[in-house]
Protein backbone atom coordinates (compact mmCIF):
# COMPACT_ATOMS: atom_id res chain seq x y z
CA UNK A 1 0.00 0.00 0.00
CA UNK A 2 3.22 2.00 0.69
CA UNK A 3 4.15 1.16 -2.76
CA UNK A 4 2.38 4.45 -4.41
CA UNK A 5 3.30 6.78 -2.29
CA UNK A 6 6.48 8.75 -3.08
CA UNK A 7 9.54 8.54 -0.87
CA UNK A 8 10.24 12.24 -1.46
CA UNK A 9 8.29 15.02 -2.53
CA UNK A 10 9.97 18.30 -2.58
CA UNK A 11 7.33 21.28 -3.15
CA UNK A 12 7.66 24.70 -4.85
CA UNK A 13 11.50 24.87 -3.69
CA UNK A 14 13.11 28.53 -3.56
CA UNK A 15 16.07 29.23 -3.07
CA UNK A 16 17.85 32.62 -4.08
CA UNK A 17 21.68 33.63 -3.75
CA UNK A 18 21.83 37.39 -3.89
CA UNK A 19 20.43 38.72 -7.02
CA UNK A 20 20.44 35.13 -8.40
CA UNK A 21 17.47 32.91 -8.65
CA UNK A 22 19.11 29.32 -7.65
CA UNK A 23 15.53 27.52 -7.70
CA UNK A 24 12.18 28.96 -8.79
CA UNK A 25 8.73 26.90 -7.49
CA UNK A 26 10.62 23.54 -8.70
CA UNK A 27 8.68 20.60 -7.45
CA UNK A 28 10.26 16.89 -8.00
CA UNK A 29 9.07 13.36 -6.86
CA UNK A 30 11.08 10.49 -6.33
CA UNK A 31 9.23 7.32 -6.02
CA UNK A 32 9.69 4.28 -3.99
CA UNK A 33 12.74 2.01 -5.40
CA UNK A 34 13.38 4.40 -8.62
CA UNK A 35 15.92 5.71 -10.08
CA UNK A 36 15.46 9.56 -11.02
CA UNK A 37 17.72 11.06 -13.39
CA UNK A 38 18.37 15.14 -12.59
CA UNK A 39 19.21 16.78 -15.64
CA UNK A 40 20.80 20.17 -16.96
CA UNK A 41 23.54 22.17 -17.71
CA UNK A 42 26.32 23.66 -15.59
CA UNK A 43 23.89 26.23 -13.33
CA UNK A 44 20.84 24.96 -13.97
CA UNK A 45 20.32 24.43 -9.78
CA UNK A 46 20.46 20.47 -9.61
CA UNK A 47 22.97 20.72 -7.25
CA UNK A 48 21.42 23.61 -5.28
CA UNK A 49 18.31 21.33 -5.27
CA UNK A 50 19.67 18.53 -3.85
CA UNK A 51 22.01 20.61 -1.22
CA UNK A 52 18.15 21.83 0.04
CA UNK A 53 17.22 17.62 0.48
CA UNK A 54 20.94 16.68 2.16
CA UNK A 55 20.45 19.39 4.37
CA UNK A 56 23.53 21.55 3.34
CA UNK A 57 21.41 24.80 3.73
CA UNK A 58 17.92 25.26 4.05
CA UNK A 59 15.62 26.80 1.09
CA UNK A 60 14.40 30.22 1.02
CA UNK A 61 10.58 28.67 0.38
CA UNK A 62 8.85 25.41 -0.20
CA UNK A 63 8.23 21.61 1.84
CA UNK A 64 9.90 18.74 1.55
CA UNK A 65 8.17 15.69 2.47
CA UNK A 66 9.85 12.26 3.00
CA UNK A 67 7.65 9.63 3.61
CA UNK A 68 4.72 11.66 3.48
CA UNK A 69 6.60 13.73 6.42
CA UNK A 70 7.33 17.15 6.64
CA UNK A 71 10.84 17.60 6.87
CA UNK A 72 13.15 20.85 8.47
CA UNK A 73 16.53 19.90 8.22
CA UNK A 74 19.17 21.95 9.44
CA UNK A 75 22.66 20.10 8.88
CA UNK A 76 23.66 16.90 6.70
CA UNK A 77 23.90 15.00 9.80
CA UNK A 78 20.20 14.60 10.74
CA UNK A 79 19.17 13.87 6.78
CA UNK A 80 21.93 10.76 6.96
CA UNK A 81 19.75 9.77 9.88
CA UNK A 82 16.76 9.73 8.33
CA UNK A 83 18.08 7.87 5.69
CA UNK A 84 19.49 10.17 3.38
CA UNK A 85 23.11 9.74 2.19
CA UNK A 86 25.03 11.64 -0.59
CA UNK A 87 27.63 10.72 -3.16
CA UNK A 88 30.00 13.09 -4.13
CA UNK A 89 31.75 13.43 -7.20
CA UNK A 90 35.18 14.06 -5.36
CA UNK A 91 33.63 14.90 -1.50
CA UNK A 92 33.78 11.60 -0.19
CA UNK A 93 37.02 10.05 0.77
CA UNK A 94 40.37 11.47 2.54
CA UNK A 95 43.07 10.00 0.32
CA UNK A 96 45.58 9.82 3.12
CA UNK A 97 42.97 7.69 5.30
CA UNK A 98 42.55 4.27 5.47
CA UNK A 99 39.40 2.41 3.63
CA UNK A 100 38.19 1.69 7.06
CA UNK A 101 38.90 4.84 8.76
CA UNK A 102 36.78 6.58 5.80
CA UNK A 103 33.70 3.90 5.88
CA UNK A 104 33.11 4.84 9.27
CA UNK A 105 34.17 8.71 9.05
CA UNK A 106 31.68 10.15 11.31
CA UNK A 107 30.35 7.21 12.38
CA UNK A 108 32.86 5.56 14.06
CA UNK A 109 31.89 2.51 16.30
CA UNK A 110 32.94 2.41 19.84
CA UNK A 111 33.34 0.20 22.63
CA UNK A 112 33.49 1.54 26.36
CA UNK A 113 36.69 0.83 28.44
CA UNK A 114 36.09 2.33 31.75
CA UNK A 115 34.54 5.64 31.15
CA UNK A 116 36.56 6.17 27.75
CA UNK A 117 35.10 5.27 24.50
CA UNK A 118 37.66 3.66 21.97
CA UNK A 119 37.05 3.24 18.27
CA UNK A 120 36.16 -0.83 17.90
CA UNK A 121 38.98 -1.54 15.29
CA UNK A 122 38.11 -4.81 14.73
CA UNK A 123 34.33 -4.40 14.33
CA UNK A 124 35.25 -1.40 11.72
CA UNK A 125 37.72 -3.74 9.73
CA UNK A 126 35.46 -6.49 10.01
CA UNK A 127 32.47 -4.83 8.93
CA UNK A 128 34.36 -3.06 5.71
CA UNK A 129 36.28 -6.28 4.83
CA UNK A 130 32.75 -7.74 4.11
CA UNK A 131 31.33 -4.70 2.10
CA UNK A 132 34.52 -4.65 0.20
CA UNK A 133 34.18 -8.14 -0.93
CA UNK A 134 30.01 -7.89 -1.71
CA UNK A 135 31.17 -4.87 -3.54
CA UNK A 136 33.92 -7.09 -5.27
CA UNK A 137 36.98 -4.42 -4.62
CA UNK A 138 40.23 -6.32 -4.71
CA UNK A 139 42.55 -4.72 -2.17
CA UNK A 140 44.18 -6.76 0.69
CA UNK A 141 43.00 -5.01 3.37
CA UNK A 142 40.38 -2.45 4.96
CA UNK A 143 43.58 -0.51 6.24
CA UNK A 144 45.18 0.03 2.82
CA UNK A 145 44.77 3.94 1.87
CA UNK A 146 42.10 5.13 0.03
CA UNK A 147 45.06 6.61 -2.11
CA UNK A 148 45.89 3.74 -3.89
CA UNK A 149 42.16 2.62 -5.09
CA UNK A 150 40.62 3.77 -8.29
CA UNK A 151 38.07 6.52 -9.38
CA UNK A 152 35.86 3.93 -9.58
CA UNK A 153 36.46 1.81 -6.75
CA UNK A 154 36.19 5.08 -4.39
CA UNK A 155 32.35 5.56 -6.08
CA UNK A 156 31.74 2.07 -4.99
CA UNK A 157 33.11 2.27 -1.49
CA UNK A 158 30.85 5.47 -1.16
CA UNK A 159 28.02 3.65 -2.40
CA UNK A 160 28.74 0.68 -0.18
CA UNK A 161 28.68 2.98 2.91
CA UNK A 162 25.41 4.37 2.38
CA UNK A 163 24.01 1.35 1.67
CA UNK A 164 25.44 -0.41 4.90
CA UNK A 165 24.02 2.83 6.84
CA UNK A 166 21.09 1.80 5.22
CA UNK A 167 20.59 4.55 2.83
CA UNK A 168 16.81 5.06 2.07
CA UNK A 169 17.87 7.62 -0.71
CA UNK A 170 20.81 8.19 -2.50
CA UNK A 171 21.58 11.51 -3.83
CA UNK A 172 24.42 10.66 -7.02
CA UNK A 173 26.35 13.82 -7.66
CA UNK A 174 28.00 13.32 -11.24
CA UNK A 175 29.41 9.99 -9.66
CA UNK A 176 30.73 9.40 -12.84
CA UNK A 177 32.72 12.15 -14.43
CA UNK A 178 36.33 11.13 -13.49
CA UNK A 179 35.57 7.86 -14.22
CA UNK A 180 37.15 5.99 -17.44
CA UNK A 181 34.23 3.65 -19.48
CA UNK A 182 34.97 0.35 -17.69
CA UNK A 183 34.83 1.83 -14.42
CA UNK A 184 31.44 3.88 -15.55
CA UNK A 185 29.56 0.49 -16.35
CA UNK A 186 31.01 -0.90 -12.97
CA UNK A 187 29.76 2.24 -11.07
CA UNK A 188 26.25 1.92 -12.87
CA UNK A 189 26.21 -2.33 -11.70
CA UNK A 190 26.35 -0.91 -8.08
CA UNK A 191 23.24 1.37 -9.00
CA UNK A 192 21.62 -1.31 -10.18
CA UNK A 193 22.29 -3.48 -7.23
CA UNK A 194 21.03 -0.62 -4.61
CA UNK A 195 18.03 -0.34 -6.35
CA UNK A 196 17.10 -4.05 -5.82
CA UNK A 197 18.10 -3.41 -2.40
CA UNK A 198 14.72 -1.23 -1.93
CA UNK A 199 16.56 1.93 -2.49
CA UNK A 200 15.57 5.21 -4.17
CA UNK A 201 18.63 6.75 -5.84
CA UNK A 202 18.37 10.66 -7.38
CA UNK A 203 21.55 11.04 -10.44
CA UNK A 204 22.80 13.97 -10.64
CA UNK A 205 24.74 15.14 -14.28
CA UNK A 206 24.91 16.76 -17.25
CA UNK A 207 25.85 13.52 -19.10
CA UNK A 208 22.62 12.02 -20.29
CA UNK A 209 24.43 8.39 -21.33
CA UNK A 210 25.91 8.20 -18.05
CA UNK A 211 22.37 8.42 -16.60
CA UNK A 212 19.89 6.83 -19.55
CA UNK A 213 20.80 3.24 -18.97
CA UNK A 214 19.95 3.17 -14.92
CA UNK A 215 16.87 5.96 -15.21
CA UNK A 216 13.23 5.29 -14.66
CA UNK A 217 12.44 8.74 -15.01
CA UNK A 218 13.83 12.14 -16.00
CA UNK A 219 13.64 15.52 -14.51
CA UNK A 220 15.22 18.40 -16.34
CA UNK A 221 15.91 21.44 -14.84
CA UNK A 222 17.12 24.81 -17.13
CA UNK A 223 17.75 27.84 -15.12
CA UNK A 224 16.30 27.32 -11.84
CA UNK A 225 13.05 26.06 -13.87
CA UNK A 226 11.75 22.69 -13.83
CA UNK A 227 11.37 22.36 -18.21
CA UNK A 228 10.66 18.97 -18.05
CA UNK A 229 9.56 15.84 -16.67
CA UNK A 230 9.34 12.53 -18.70
CA UNK A 231 9.05 8.70 -18.25
CA UNK A 232 11.96 7.09 -19.41
CA UNK A 233 9.49 5.36 -22.45
CA UNK A 234 8.77 8.65 -23.37
CA UNK A 235 12.20 10.35 -24.49
CA UNK A 236 15.26 8.93 -25.99
CA UNK A 237 18.52 10.28 -25.26
CA UNK A 238 18.98 12.58 -28.18
CA UNK A 239 15.63 14.09 -26.93
CA UNK A 240 17.10 15.04 -23.83
CA UNK A 241 20.02 16.27 -25.21
CA UNK A 242 18.42 18.81 -26.96
CA UNK A 243 16.14 19.92 -24.43
CA UNK A 244 19.34 20.38 -22.37
CA UNK A 245 21.17 22.35 -25.06
CA UNK A 246 18.03 24.51 -25.80
CA UNK A 247 16.64 24.87 -22.41
CA UNK A 248 12.86 24.28 -23.74
CA UNK A 249 11.21 21.28 -24.15
CA UNK B 1 70.16 -28.42 -4.24
CA UNK B 2 66.65 -27.21 -5.82
CA UNK B 3 65.62 -27.63 -1.91
CA UNK B 4 68.43 -25.23 -0.90
CA UNK B 5 67.75 -23.42 -3.50
CA UNK B 6 63.63 -22.86 -2.23
CA UNK B 7 64.31 -22.94 1.53
CA UNK B 8 66.85 -19.86 0.87
CA UNK B 9 63.81 -18.46 -1.37
CA UNK B 10 61.43 -18.79 1.46
CA UNK B 11 63.85 -17.10 4.01
CA UNK B 12 64.59 -14.36 1.62
CA UNK B 13 60.47 -13.83 1.09
CA UNK B 14 59.94 -14.13 4.61
CA UNK B 15 62.45 -11.77 5.66
CA UNK B 16 61.56 -9.07 3.37
CA UNK B 17 57.57 -9.57 3.86
CA UNK B 18 58.41 -8.71 7.69
CA UNK B 19 61.17 -5.69 6.52
CA UNK B 20 57.85 -4.07 4.15
CA UNK B 21 55.68 -4.68 7.06
CA UNK B 22 58.08 -2.80 9.73
CA UNK B 23 58.59 -0.36 7.08
CA UNK B 24 54.74 0.31 7.07
CA UNK B 25 55.30 1.45 10.69
CA UNK B 26 54.90 5.32 10.41
CA UNK B 27 57.56 5.74 13.27
CA UNK B 28 60.32 3.34 11.39
CA UNK B 29 61.98 5.96 10.05
CA UNK B 30 62.44 8.35 13.01
CA UNK B 31 63.32 5.44 14.96
CA UNK B 32 65.75 4.60 12.38
CA UNK B 33 67.69 7.70 12.81
CA UNK B 34 66.74 8.05 16.51
CA UNK B 35 68.90 4.63 16.70
CA UNK B 36 71.08 5.33 14.15
CA UNK B 37 72.50 8.53 16.14
CA UNK B 38 72.02 6.95 19.15
CA UNK B 39 74.79 4.40 18.73
CA UNK B 40 76.99 6.89 16.93
CA UNK B 41 77.22 8.87 19.92
CA UNK B 42 77.80 6.38 21.93
CA UNK B 43 80.90 4.70 20.34
CA UNK B 44 82.48 8.46 19.97
CA UNK B 45 81.28 9.62 23.33
CA UNK B 46 82.16 7.61 26.12
CA UNK B 47 80.20 9.13 28.66
CA UNK B 48 77.02 9.31 26.88
CA UNK B 49 75.45 5.86 27.82
CA UNK B 50 75.51 6.95 31.41
CA UNK B 51 72.33 7.22 33.78
CA UNK B 52 73.39 10.69 34.20
CA UNK B 53 73.76 12.15 30.76
CA UNK B 54 70.77 10.17 29.40
CA UNK B 55 68.66 11.66 32.33
CA UNK B 56 69.69 15.27 31.79
CA UNK B 57 68.98 14.29 27.97
CA UNK B 58 65.52 13.58 29.05
CA UNK B 59 65.04 16.36 30.86
CA UNK B 60 65.57 18.57 27.90
CA UNK B 61 63.41 16.55 25.56
CA UNK B 62 60.76 16.29 28.04
CA UNK B 63 59.93 20.53 27.90
CA UNK B 64 60.40 20.35 23.85
CA UNK B 65 59.11 17.18 23.55
CA UNK B 66 54.83 18.53 25.17
CA UNK B 67 55.39 21.10 23.19
CA UNK B 68 55.86 18.78 20.38
CA UNK B 69 53.16 16.65 21.20
CA UNK B 70 50.44 20.04 20.81
CA UNK B 71 52.09 20.90 17.55
CA UNK B 72 52.00 18.03 15.87
CA UNK B 73 48.70 17.26 16.86
CA UNK B 74 47.47 20.21 15.65
CA UNK B 75 49.65 19.98 12.49
CA UNK B 76 47.78 16.40 11.37
CA UNK B 77 44.83 18.59 11.62
CA UNK B 78 46.09 20.42 8.98
CA UNK B 79 47.17 24.05 11.04
CA UNK B 80 50.32 25.79 12.38
CA UNK B 81 50.90 27.02 15.89
CA UNK B 82 54.12 29.43 15.78
CA UNK B 83 53.18 30.72 18.90
CA UNK B 84 54.05 28.14 21.40
CA UNK B 85 57.11 29.89 22.01
CA UNK B 86 55.97 32.48 23.28
CA UNK B 87 52.88 31.13 24.99
CA UNK B 88 55.69 29.20 26.66
CA UNK B 89 57.82 32.13 27.67
CA UNK B 90 54.71 34.26 28.74
CA UNK B 91 53.18 31.12 30.61
CA UNK B 92 56.17 30.89 32.79
CA UNK B 93 56.44 34.43 33.47
CA UNK B 94 52.73 34.30 34.55
CA UNK B 95 53.03 31.51 36.64
CA UNK B 96 55.60 32.86 38.80
CA UNK B 97 54.24 36.37 39.23
CA UNK B 98 51.37 34.72 40.58
CA UNK B 99 52.87 31.46 42.14
CA UNK B 100 54.98 34.22 44.15
CA UNK B 101 51.78 36.08 45.65
CA UNK B 102 49.31 32.98 45.73
CA UNK B 103 49.46 29.46 46.08
CA UNK B 104 51.57 27.65 43.14
CA UNK B 105 48.95 24.91 42.02
CA UNK B 106 46.15 28.24 41.36
CA UNK B 107 48.74 29.56 39.73
CA UNK B 108 49.86 26.80 37.73
CA UNK B 109 45.59 26.13 36.78
CA UNK B 110 45.35 29.82 35.36
CA UNK B 111 48.44 30.34 33.35
CA UNK B 112 46.85 26.86 31.94
CA UNK B 113 43.33 28.27 31.34
CA UNK B 114 45.32 30.92 30.28
CA UNK B 115 47.14 29.39 27.18
CA UNK B 116 43.91 27.78 26.21
CA UNK B 117 42.38 31.09 25.97
CA UNK B 118 45.48 31.99 23.55
CA UNK B 119 44.78 28.73 21.61
CA UNK B 120 41.00 29.75 21.19
CA UNK B 121 42.20 33.23 20.52
CA UNK B 122 44.32 31.76 17.51
CA UNK B 123 41.73 29.23 16.33
CA UNK B 124 39.02 31.86 16.34
CA UNK B 125 41.12 34.58 14.22
CA UNK B 126 42.52 31.79 11.64
CA UNK B 127 39.04 30.55 11.05
CA UNK B 128 36.78 33.60 10.95
CA UNK B 129 39.12 36.01 9.51
CA UNK B 130 39.90 33.13 6.95
CA UNK B 131 43.76 33.76 7.11
CA UNK B 132 46.56 31.00 7.28
CA UNK B 133 47.87 29.92 10.72
CA UNK B 134 50.93 30.26 9.71
CA UNK B 135 50.01 33.97 9.69
CA UNK B 136 48.09 34.50 12.61
CA UNK B 137 50.41 32.34 14.65
CA UNK B 138 53.16 34.58 13.54
CA UNK B 139 51.43 37.59 14.54
CA UNK B 140 50.77 36.42 17.92
CA UNK B 141 54.13 35.19 18.21
CA UNK B 142 55.15 38.39 17.58
CA UNK B 143 52.61 40.24 19.98
CA UNK B 144 53.21 38.29 22.79
CA UNK B 145 56.92 38.41 22.96
CA UNK B 146 56.47 42.18 22.47
CA UNK B 147 54.23 42.33 25.14
CA UNK B 148 56.23 40.59 27.41
CA UNK B 149 59.74 42.21 26.72
CA UNK B 150 57.99 45.77 26.83
CA UNK B 151 56.58 44.92 30.10
CA UNK B 152 59.30 43.09 31.69
CA UNK B 153 62.13 45.22 30.48
CA UNK B 154 64.14 42.05 30.07
CA UNK B 155 64.33 41.93 34.01
CA UNK B 156 64.11 38.02 34.97
CA UNK B 157 61.86 36.99 37.61
CA UNK B 158 62.79 34.71 40.42
CA UNK B 159 60.24 32.13 41.99
CA UNK B 160 59.97 32.08 45.57
CA UNK B 161 56.39 30.49 45.89
CA UNK B 162 55.88 27.23 47.39
CA UNK B 163 56.84 23.81 47.14
CA UNK B 164 53.29 22.51 45.45
CA UNK B 165 54.15 22.41 41.72
CA UNK B 166 57.74 22.24 41.69
CA UNK B 167 57.63 18.94 43.44
CA UNK B 168 53.98 18.09 40.90
CA UNK B 169 56.61 19.02 37.78
CA UNK B 170 60.58 18.98 38.01
CA UNK B 171 62.29 18.30 41.79
CA UNK B 172 64.45 15.35 41.17
CA UNK B 173 63.12 11.64 42.17
CA UNK B 174 66.05 9.96 42.11
CA UNK B 175 68.58 8.51 40.16
CA UNK B 176 68.52 11.65 38.05
CA UNK B 177 64.33 11.47 37.22
CA UNK B 178 62.03 13.93 37.14
CA UNK B 179 58.58 14.25 37.13
CA UNK B 180 58.30 15.81 34.29
CA UNK B 181 59.75 12.88 32.32
CA UNK B 182 56.68 10.91 33.11
CA UNK B 183 54.65 13.83 32.41
CA UNK B 184 56.11 14.01 28.70
CA UNK B 185 55.53 9.98 28.60
CA UNK B 186 52.44 10.01 30.00
CA UNK B 187 50.97 13.03 27.57
CA UNK B 188 52.56 11.04 24.47
CA UNK B 189 50.43 8.06 25.16
CA UNK B 190 47.59 9.84 25.79
CA UNK B 191 47.77 12.04 22.77
CA UNK B 192 48.42 8.44 20.64
CA UNK B 193 45.32 6.67 22.03
CA UNK B 194 43.23 10.12 21.57
CA UNK B 195 44.68 10.36 17.93
CA UNK B 196 44.72 6.31 16.99
CA UNK B 197 42.02 4.93 19.02
CA UNK B 198 39.16 7.35 19.57
CA UNK B 199 36.66 9.06 17.12
CA UNK B 200 37.97 12.50 18.04
CA UNK B 201 41.37 11.17 16.53
CA UNK B 202 39.72 9.90 13.31
CA UNK B 203 38.29 13.54 12.97
CA UNK B 204 41.50 14.94 13.54
CA UNK B 205 42.85 12.98 10.50
CA UNK B 206 39.81 13.70 8.35
CA UNK B 207 40.67 17.46 9.24
CA UNK B 208 43.65 17.46 8.00
CA UNK B 209 43.57 15.14 5.38
CA UNK B 210 40.21 16.93 3.32
CA UNK B 211 38.36 19.11 5.62
CA UNK B 212 35.60 19.52 2.79
CA UNK B 213 35.15 15.36 2.79
CA UNK B 214 34.89 15.93 7.06
CA UNK B 215 32.46 18.41 6.33
CA UNK B 216 30.18 16.63 4.28
CA UNK B 217 30.63 13.58 7.00
CA UNK B 218 28.95 15.33 9.35
CA UNK B 219 32.24 15.98 11.26
CA UNK B 220 32.53 19.56 13.13
CA UNK B 221 35.96 20.75 11.83
CA UNK B 222 35.88 24.14 12.81
CA UNK B 223 35.17 22.78 16.54
CA UNK B 224 37.85 19.99 16.11
CA UNK B 225 40.62 22.51 15.13
CA UNK B 226 39.66 25.13 17.65
CA UNK B 227 40.34 22.60 20.14
CA UNK B 228 43.87 21.37 18.69
CA UNK B 229 44.70 25.08 18.73
CA UNK B 230 43.41 25.16 22.49
CA UNK B 231 45.42 21.96 22.96
CA UNK B 232 48.73 23.25 21.50
CA UNK B 233 48.79 26.21 23.34
CA UNK B 234 47.94 24.58 26.67
CA UNK B 235 50.77 21.73 25.86
CA UNK B 236 53.79 24.67 25.76
CA UNK B 237 51.98 26.53 28.53
CA UNK B 238 52.89 23.54 30.87
CA UNK B 239 56.77 23.40 29.36
CA UNK B 240 56.81 26.87 30.03
CA UNK B 241 56.27 26.18 33.51
CA UNK B 242 58.08 23.33 33.87
CA UNK B 243 61.35 25.04 32.45
CA UNK B 244 60.88 28.01 35.20
CA UNK B 245 60.39 25.14 37.99
CA UNK B 246 63.53 23.63 36.61
CA UNK B 247 65.31 26.69 36.51
CA UNK B 248 63.69 29.18 39.25
CA UNK B 249 63.64 32.10 37.17
CA UNK B 250 61.46 33.31 34.59
CA UNK B 251 62.76 35.88 31.42
CA UNK B 252 61.01 37.05 28.30
CA UNK B 253 63.66 35.81 26.18
CA UNK B 254 63.18 32.09 26.93
CA UNK B 255 62.05 29.95 24.32
CA UNK B 256 63.28 31.85 21.52
CA UNK B 257 63.13 29.54 18.08
CA UNK B 258 61.32 26.86 19.91
CA UNK B 259 58.67 27.02 17.48
CA UNK B 260 60.56 25.65 14.63
CA UNK B 261 62.40 23.27 16.89
CA UNK B 262 58.91 21.50 18.06
CA UNK B 263 57.78 21.87 13.99
CA UNK B 264 60.95 20.01 13.03
CA UNK B 265 60.64 17.42 15.54
CA UNK B 266 56.92 16.95 14.48
CA UNK B 267 58.22 16.69 10.55
CA UNK B 268 61.53 14.35 11.80
CA UNK B 269 58.70 12.08 13.42
CA UNK B 270 56.62 11.63 10.14
CA UNK B 271 54.43 14.25 10.62
CA UNK B 272 53.14 16.02 7.44
CA UNK B 273 53.48 19.84 7.01
CA UNK B 274 50.17 20.15 5.02
CA UNK B 275 48.48 17.85 7.39
CA UNK B 276 46.07 14.91 7.24
CA UNK B 277 49.19 12.12 8.51
CA UNK B 278 51.85 12.21 11.38
CA UNK B 279 51.88 10.16 14.59
CA UNK B 280 52.34 11.14 18.37
CA UNK B 281 55.07 8.64 19.19
CA UNK B 282 56.89 9.57 15.72
CA UNK B 283 56.38 13.25 17.21
CA UNK B 284 58.29 11.83 20.64
CA UNK B 285 61.16 10.48 19.05
CA UNK B 286 61.64 13.34 16.95
CA UNK B 287 61.77 15.57 20.19
CA UNK B 288 64.55 13.06 21.55
CA UNK B 289 66.52 13.16 18.87
CA UNK B 290 66.88 16.95 18.75
CA UNK B 291 67.31 16.65 22.54
CA UNK B 292 70.55 14.20 21.62
CA UNK B 293 72.02 16.15 18.95
CA UNK B 294 72.79 18.98 21.36
CA UNK B 295 74.16 17.35 24.62
CA UNK B 296 75.38 14.43 22.04
CA UNK B 297 77.42 16.81 19.59
CA UNK B 298 78.62 18.76 22.82
CA UNK B 299 79.85 15.28 23.76
CA UNK B 300 81.96 14.31 21.35
CA UNK B 301 83.61 17.60 21.29
CA UNK B 302 81.96 19.75 18.56
CA UNK B 303 81.41 23.37 19.29
CA UNK B 304 77.55 23.73 20.09
CA UNK B 305 77.01 25.85 16.90
CA UNK B 306 77.17 22.56 14.76
CA UNK B 307 74.26 21.34 16.84
CA UNK B 308 71.97 23.39 14.34
CA UNK B 309 73.76 22.73 11.21
CA UNK B 310 72.97 19.26 11.71
CA UNK B 311 69.38 19.52 12.53
CA UNK B 312 69.42 20.98 9.22
CA UNK B 313 70.45 18.71 7.43
CA UNK B 314 69.09 15.31 9.26
CA UNK B 315 65.15 17.35 9.17
CA UNK B 316 65.93 17.27 5.29
CA UNK B 317 67.19 14.06 5.40
CA UNK B 318 64.32 12.73 7.81
CA UNK B 319 61.56 14.56 5.85
CA UNK B 320 62.63 12.81 2.64
CA UNK B 321 62.77 9.57 4.02
CA UNK B 322 59.22 9.91 5.32
CA UNK B 323 57.69 10.86 2.21
CA UNK B 324 59.57 8.74 0.28
CA UNK B 325 58.05 5.69 2.73
CA UNK B 326 54.48 7.03 2.60
CA UNK B 327 54.80 6.77 -1.24
CA UNK B 328 55.26 3.17 -0.75
CA UNK B 329 51.51 2.56 0.57
CA UNK B 330 49.78 6.28 -0.45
Amino acid sequence: MQQDLPLVRMVNINKRFGAVEALNNVSIEVRQKEVLGLLGDNGAGKSTLIKILAGVFPPDGGEIYFNEEPLKFSCPKEARARGIETVHQELSLVDMMTISRNFFLGREPTKGIGSIALLDKKKMDKECRRVIAEIGIRVRSPNEYVSILSGGERQAISIGRAMYFGAKLLILDEPMNALSVKETRIVIGHIEKARKLGTSIIFITHNVYHVYPVADRFVILDKGLKIGEFDKKEVETKDIIEMIARGKV
Amino acid sequence: MDNVDTGIGRVKENLSLSLSRIRRWPEFGVILAFSTIFMVFSLLAPKFVTLRNLTGVFTIVSELGIITIGVAFLMIAGEFDLSVSSVYALSGFLFVTLANSFNSLLALIITLVAAACIGFLNGTITLRAGIPSFITTLGTMMFLRGIMLAVTGGRSVVYNGDLIVPTMLTRFIGRGFRPSHIWFLALALFFSLILTRTRYGNWVFATGGKKEVARAMGVNVNRVKVVNFMISSVMAGLAGCIVINRFGVANASFGMGMELEAIASAVIGGTFLMGGYGTIIGAFFGAFLMGMMRTGLVMVGAPAYWYQAFVGAILVIAATINIKLRRLEM
